[in-house]
């Protein structure tokens, strides 16, 4: 079966420093895929790429007509902007609704069914700010929806969300992937990418390994894309030692 | 009862007041309405020094006894564009480019008029506006261009909300980014040459942003922002107005003032982002 997502010799810079180098890899459709390195390793430069914010020096991404979805890191977000939870997820339909033309009862209807699929219905008239990180969260991935999305990147959707709205969204993610849905996200944890993911990405600047958890993981690859940091524990998988940032968010020093 | 609406009718005597009261009132809704991104986006600085920038085409027209209100089109359009040009090239940081477009230009502005007689008085009409000034053909152009600017808002309210919000949105939604970015400037540098006679150069960021800033802690939705700042920006002109005709004041600061009174109140009192309420939570 042809790729729905297929990236080929990437290289992105930035002031002339490469923050991605040669990436390729392919995407099966309803894969998960887990991106998973330190920070600085190019797992927010690879996203921008994706959906074309950022224009590849060499190489290049082939999505054939799927659209994009990108829920960003929370800390980009303007959580005091005057939008309630049905403006945002709206927003995904501007693509669809085209130049000069207002909402029809068809965007309200698809923008209400995203948002009961992610369980934020009853949310739908609160500012943004007022929600919980996790409820943030989900609200991000209807928009995607209402978007009409078949591929959903999700930047570092679980910094700073506690466990059970974690899972909430793990459940959401399962539930798209009967769907459909392609699904690339980006995170700390090697453990919930090893256990819940189809394949993980290992990633420091070059793509140091991609497949199947359990052969993406082994000490060497560990050690190529985190350097002394990372200890290997086996069967069980990894830890990440000495990852001073690993809860932080990358786009915290911004602001 | 009476005694107020002869308080209110009182001034509408004379022909000048009308004219002043209908300007104020169209320049403090558009103003408002287009103050709204303004606040939103952090863009006080462009507002102010895109406002001063603007004298040079003024002082142009002025000296070739042109209308004053071309030399000051153009000149806002230029500058618009051109600190939208400069800051996107990114050898500067965007304040830095805006400041040394925006003294410049001032500083051209003021050197040309002061060559003139009569430079104090004009000068300080430019800086204060001169409400009382206004001409019917100068009331029909704020109404022209002021529907304009504002069909513009209404016709583009989603894209510009989208770009505001979340540019990277915008850009995957594949936008064309700068040209609606280019737009909001236009809107912006139109609002500001309507209102220049009214409100003059100096004071001109007040009323872009006091009103939006306002409306800004009393709602939670952009367009009920935009709707609450044009009646607070009217309502301001308005009462303004008024005050400067009883007690003799000058019109721009008292709108101004007022504007910056319902702010104050809003500060304090907003619900969930007023100071009084915050007290009361943690209290």
């Amino acid at each position: 079966m042809a790729p729905v997502l297929s990236v080929r010799n990437l290289t992105v810079s930035y002031n002339g420093k490469h923050a991605l180098e040669k990436v390729s890899f392919d995407v099966q459709k309803g894969e998960r895929v887990a991106i998973v390195g330190p920070n600085g390793s190019g797992k927010s430069t690879l996203f921008k790429a994706l959906v074309g914010l950022l224009h590849p020096k060499t190489g290049h991404v082939q999505a054939d007509g799927a659209e994009i979805g990108y829920v960003v890191q929370r800390s980009a977000v303007d959580w005091d902007f005057p939008v309630t939870v049905h403006d945002v997820v709206m927003m995904g339909r501007i693509g669809k609704m085209g130049w000069l033309r207002w909402q029809r009862l068809q965007d309200r209807r698809i923008v209400r069914r995203c948002l009961a699929q992610v369980g934020m219905a009853e949310h739908a008239s609160q500012q943004i700010g007022e929600l919980s990180g996790g409820q943030q969260q989900r609200v991000f991935i209807a928009r995607a929806l209402a978007q009409e999305a078949t591929i959903l990147l999700m930047d570092e959707p679980f910094s700073g969300v506690d466990a059970p709205s974690q899972e909430a969204i793990m459940e959401i993610l399962d539930r798209l992937r009967d769907q459909g849905v392609t699904v690339l996200l980006s995170t700390h944890d090697l453990n919930l990418a090893a256990e819940r993911f189809d394949r993980l990405a290992l990633l420091n600047r070059q793509l140091v390994a991609y497949g199947p958890p359990r052969q993406a993981i082994n000490p060497q690859t560990l050690a190529a894309a985190y350097g002394g940091q990372a200890v290997w524990r086996g069967e069980d998988y990894a830890m990440v030692l000495g990852d001073i940032d690993c809860c932080g968010e990358e786009g915290h020093h911004h602001g | 009862m009476a005694d107020v609406l002869e308080l209110l009718t009182e001034p509408l005597r004379y022909p000048f007041m009308i004219r002043g009261l209908l300007a104020s009132l169209m320049v403090g809704t558009l103003c408002s309405v287009v103050g709204t991104y303004v606040v939103l986006r952090g863009m006080a600085f462009f507002g102010d020094a895109l406002a001063h920038a603007i004298l040079p085409g003024v002082a142009v027209a002025y000296l070739l006894d042109a209308n004053l209100f071309w030399g000051a089109l153009g000149m806002g359009l230029l500058t618009a564009l051109g600190i939208g040009y400069v800051s996107r090239r990114g050898q500067v940081k965007e304040d830095t480019a805006i400041g040394v477009v925006f003294a410049a230009s001032f500083a051209l502005g003021v050197a040309l008029l002061s060559t003139v007689q009569s430079y104090s008085v004009d000068l300080a009409h430019i800086l204060f506006g001169n409400v009382l000034g206004v001409s019917d053909a100068d009331l029909w152009l704020t109404a022209g261009l002021g529907v304009t600017v504002l069909l513009a808002v209404v016709l583009f309210y989603k894209e510009l909300l989208v770009i505001s919000f979340d540019p990277v949105l915008a850009a995957t939604l594949r936008l064309p980014l700068n040209a609606l970015h280019y737009l909001l400037l236009v809107l912006i540098a139109l609002t500001i040459v309507v209102s220049l006679q009214t409100v003059g150069v100096a004071l001109m960021v007040a009323m872009l942003v006091t009103p939006a800033a306002t409306a800004y802690l009393l709602t939670r939705r952009l367009w009920h922002m935009m709707i609450v700042g044009a009646t607070v920006g009217a309502v301001s002109s308005a009462a303004g107005l008024y005050l400067s005709f009883y007690i003799n004041v000058a019109s721009g600061s008292a709108v101004v003032l007022v504007c910056t009174a319902f702010f104050a109140l809003a500060m304090l009192f907003a619900p969930r982002r007023g100071l009084v309420w915050g007290w009361l939570r943690r209290g």
